[in-house]
């Protein structure tokens, strides 16, 4: 920590800082100018990004309704993650094909008219069903700021998009007890240190009764699906749309969801 | 500090560049166009001279006034809150400080500009109203051998707990006064308050109206100080006094470092974290880089015609307040 302050320090003996036109503070994270990866890139300092993920954790702890705070949370910490994930997925051919093409899911690429018309019981109806049931929107989902990489920025951004297609995939509604069960099933698949942390100290906001459940029957069944499927992040869900959910489920060796979830919280 | 003419670059900088179409001080501006006719020259003076800074970035004039509205529409319900947070309380502190200083007497008028959420006008009629109840008690107890019925009767015709003082709060941004008159409520304070939308540049008041005009961490978000502090002028009686609170330059190299360090390393964090804002905050800690310091603010204050202009430095320069009158 003290070596951090002070690196952030040295530079600045260098630089006065009261040239009249061109001012140029060393450490102040740029928001415009060359530096920018991807639009809305926010470059930071080792400082900041320590700061941030200590604030956005307990932020995100105190009010869980601060999704942004999640989602900063992820970015801040997940880089060398990041990494791993996306050189797997650069070793499926499904999942190259994603990095390659760079398909987002946001209501403006959804066909809903189209997905609307699948039959039941396809991906596609399945997941309009819970957007349409948990009233949540694919567009809520803020983009990228703090990946200092463009590919790993999009890898982030698709896991993010790719979170309600797990929720549809596992059965779990959008609740606290849901959301933590889909924590624990993206730990144990993309091993991000923020979905760790939300599969550990996301249950301390949780009521007694629901803990009791979780830790014996949705724990256990979230793990053993984690361990049991492939990396989710290599599915291209936009060519699945018309696939079964159950073809799907068993192609990827998910069981059905304990019955329980459904009258809890 | 800087050399002469590097002086009056920074300070052309800070008004704006109003004054680049006509004024042909500045030898470098013939120097970059040997050969364009004069007219020619006066057009892209004015083309290039209407561009400002907003934080690190340059921006036009018409733009600059459309983003702060922005940032301060984006921040303004966690205005305060964020206040204490980036401050660690002290604003509280420096705000009681400028009304201390103002000193004001019941039956002072009060113009305080961008002042949004009231953390002045409030303090100023909470003191005024202190300073009348002391008055009407010194006025008791020189009056000698009063029964109680009489006393008991000058405390009922009271009507005016605030002796006639009055405080109009403009600003520029609506969601700002939204927040202070919602304020103003919850803490209570009825009486002596006038809100007002209003752009510091061109004021929608007669001249020769207020005793005393204040301006606290406003200044340096207008595009064009040098008209603001004109109009600051105007609107005041003679004899009023101009009281500014803002954000300057701190000397210490050491503290100088630490609290670069803070504003540019944890303030945003904090407005991510609590606002959800990074990048107002951002915005907020290069616009203080971008204010002229204490001696050159001064300078401006005195062309607008003031006269007795000091300076006070809080905490090791962090902030100052600046004073002057209208004589």
């Amino acid at each position: 920590m003290v070596t951090l302050l002070l690196r952030s320090l040295r530079p600045h003996r260098s630089l006065p800082l009261r040239l009249p036109l061109v001012v140029d503070v060393p450490f102040r994270a740029g928001s415009h100018g060359p530096r920018l990866l991807y639009p809305g890139h926010i470059p930071t300092t080792s400082l900041q990004k320590m700061l941030l993920a200590a604030g956005s954790a307990g932020m995100a702890l105190y009010n869980p309704y601060r999704h942004d705070m999640v989602a900063v949370l992820g970015e801040t910490t997940g880089y060398c993650t990041l990494k791993f994930l996306r050189d797997q997925m650069k070793k499926d051919p499904e999942g190259a094909q994603i990095l390659q093409e760079r398909p987002r899911i946001s209501l403006s690429t959804l066909d809903l008219s189209k997905l609307r018309s699948l039959p039941e019981g396809s991906l596609g109806r399945e997941y309009l069903r819970f957007l349409d049931v948990n009233r949540v929107s694919p567009d809520t989902r803020a983009p990228t700021r703090f990946v200092d990489d463009e590919e790993l920025a999009y890898v982030i951004q698709r896991y993010r998009e790719v979170h309600d297609m797990l929720h549809t995939l596992l059965g779990m509604p959008t609740n606290m007890l849901g959301e933590i069960v889909v924590k624990w099933f993206e730990a144990v698949q993309t091993a991000l240190p923020m979905c760790i942390l939300g599969a550990l100290f996301g249950p301390i906001r949780l009521r007694a009764q629901n803990l009791q459940v979780l830790f014996s029957e949705l724990i256990p069944w979230a793990i053993q699906n984690g361990r049991r499927a492939p990396c989710v992040l290599n599915l291209y869900y936009e060519r699945r749309w018309e696939q079964s959910l159950t073809a799907l489920r068993d192609e990827l060796g998910i069981s059905p969801p304990p019955k329980h979830i459904q009258g809890l919280a | 500090m800087a050399a002469p003419r590097s002086c009056g670059l920074w300070r052309y900088c800070c008004r704006g560049w109003s004054r680049a179409a006509g004024d042909c001080r500045l030898p470098g501006f013939h120097r970059s166009w040997p050969g364009a006719t004069p007219s020619a020259r006066l057009l892209s003076q004015e083309k290039r001279a209407a561009e400002t800074h907003f934080g690190f970035e340059t921006v036009s004039e018409e733009e600059k006034g459309g983003k702060v509205y922005q940032v301060f529409e984006s921040v303004a319900r966690k205005y305060d809150v964020m206040n204490d947070m980036m401050s660690l309380g002290i604003h509280r502190a420096w705000k009681d400080l400028l009304i201390r200083k103002m000193h004001p007497l019941p039956g002072t008028q009060l113009l305080d500009v961008a002042g949004g959420t009231g953390d002045i006008a409030f303090r100023f009629l909470s003191y005024v109203q202190a300073q009348h109840q002391r008055k009407q008690r010194r006025q008791l107890r020189t009056q000698q051998n009063l029964s109680w019925e009489e006393i008991a009767k000058k405390y009922q015709n009271e009507e005016d707990p605030l002796g006639g003082s009055l405080v109009t709060v403009c600003d520029i941004n609506r969601e700002m006064l939204k927040v202070g008159k919602q304020k103003a409520l919850d803490q209570g304070h009825t009486a002596g308050l006038a809100w007002v939308l209003g752009d510091a540049e061109e004021l929608p008041f007669d001249d020769n109206q207020f005793d005393v005009y204040t301006i606290a961490f406003g200044i340096r978000n207008v595009t064009h100080i040098d008209r603001a502090l004109q109009e600051a002028h105007r609107v005041l009686k003679p004899g009023g006094r101009f009281l500014c609170l803002e954000f300057s330059q701190v000397n210490d190299p050491l503290i100088s470092r630490l609290y670069d360090l803070y504003s540019f390393q944890v303030i945003p964090v904090i407005g991510e974290v609590i606002a959800g804002d990074w990048k107002s905050y951002q915005y907020l800690v290069e616009s203080i880089r971008k204010f002229p310091n204490q001696e050159e603010f001064k300078e401006m204050i005195e062309d607008a015609g003031f006269q007795k202009v000091t300076f006070e430095n809080l905490t090791t320069g962090i902030v100052a307040i600046h004073s002057g009158f209208k004589l």
